[in-house]
């Protein structure tokens, strides 16, 4: 703090501290979004009564606050909170980690693992192999589902690729194939493609409900945080 | 399926390159906010103070909330606004009976574990192990 901030009236000063807290909770409600409303007022107002009381001057745990906010103590608490959507950002996903390994819903994991991959690159693997499975999954069954649909289009195929090169190929029947397609399983694409798919689903859902788990247990209250947090944690 | 699982190995494995002491300040913390809770009663900021005074605990103030949070999800702690005299209320935080049971499973595997591991460690310490003992109780007397 300058001189000449020193020297402005004490109430001036107070109300600055107000608006800098008011500024910094708003944010964090605004992140605190995607939870419930009652939740996010909750989160809300313990920290506006965490920042209150530790940024009055003098403060001392076993007195009632004795001191004054400053500009310059609410910024300090501030900092020490980190930046309020960092802050958001680790109740929401706290938030829906619990929710999707209690509904076991794979929109939920989904969801789940989108804020992971923003949080760390483990996140991120298990948010794309998720992917991959569910989609992978669903294809196998719509496929088998669809064979009776599109019986000469809907099916594992291998397919020429090139002179002398071979793909194989999972088709749903809405487009034509090239010439020399080969059906690999016939009409056993129909129990098949159902079968599989529903166990790579569950597969998925089991892979992904442990991702959720080993991510929680690596990293308590999802504490990965900018450098400049980890500094303080030093 | 082949391909999930190498993924999701590879993703695991790339959080052991995190700084070992971060992680294992965060893998104590929760059983440490528990420890703290053991007594009674008591808010966020007086929790914080707690583990500042009473541990190397020095964690982030933005990591603790949220995890205060989701042990209440879990149903380890319950919470209560409480009005205060300062003006404006508190949020106290208590152990729930799981949250009791869990925390005596957690000391008790710790306390196992670190017994364990410092036979392990005991060649790779300078001090000879009566200093090492008498540290460790000046240390407590400090804490009191």
């Amino acid at each position: 703090m300058t001189e000449t901030q020193r020297t402005e009236t004490r109430g001036t000063d107070v109300d600055l501290a107000r608006a800098k807290i008011k500024k910094y909770l708003q944010d964090l409600a605004a992140a605190l979004g995607s939870l419930p409303k009652e939740q996010s007022n909750d989160i809300v107002e313990e920290l506006r009564s965490h920042i209150v009381e530790k940024s009055a001057a003098n403060f001392n745990v076993n007195d009632d606050m004795n001191g004054t906010m400053t500009p310059a103590s609410v910024d300090a608490v501030l900092a020490g909170l980190g930046a309020p959507e960092s802050l958001a950002r680790l109740y929401v996903a706290d938030d829906l980690q619990i929710r999707a390994l209690k509904s076991r819903s794979p929109v939920l994991i989904i969801r789940t693992l989108f804020r992971w991959a923003s949080l760390s690159f483990a996140g991120f693997s298990a948010l794309v192999a998720s992917i991959i499975g569910y989609s992978l999954s669903l294809s196998l069954i719509i496929c088998g589902l669809l064979r009776p649909i599109h019986p000469r289009t809907a099916g594992l195929f291998r397919i020429p690729d090139g002179a002398n090169d071979y793909s194989v190929s999972l088709r749903l029947g809405f487009t034509g194939l090239p010439p020399g397609s080969h059906d690999l399983l016939g009409l056993w694409i129909i129990p098949i493609g159902v079968m599989a798919g529903l166990g790579l689903f569950l597969l998925t859902s089991l892979f992904a409900l442990w991702s959720i788990r080993r991510l929680r247990r690596a990293t308590p209250a999802l504490s990965r945080r900018d450098e400049g947090d980890a500094e303080v944690s030093r | 399926m082949a391909m999930a699982q190498t993924l999701g190995q590879a993703g695991v494995g790339s959080d052991s390159g995190d700084k070992w002491e971060v992680q294992v300040r965060k893998g104590s913390l929760e059983l440490a906010i528990l420890a703290v809770l053991w007594p009674g009663r008591l808010y966020g900021l007086e929790i914080l103070r707690r583990l500042a005074d009473s541990s190397a605990l020095i964690v982030p103030e933005g990591t603790v909330y949220p995890l205060l949070n989701r042990l209440k999800t879990e149903g380890l702690l319950t919470s209560e606004w409480v009005e205060a005299d300062a003006g404006h209320p508190r949020k106290y935080y208590k152990l729930t009976s799981s949250g009791r049971r869990r925390a005596m499973q957690m000391a008790a595997f710790w306390s196992a574990f670190s017994a364990n591991l410092e036979g392990l460690l005991a060649p790779l310490m300078p001090e000879t192990k009566p200093n090492a003992a008498a540290r460790t109780a000046g240390r407590r007397n400090a804490d009191d």
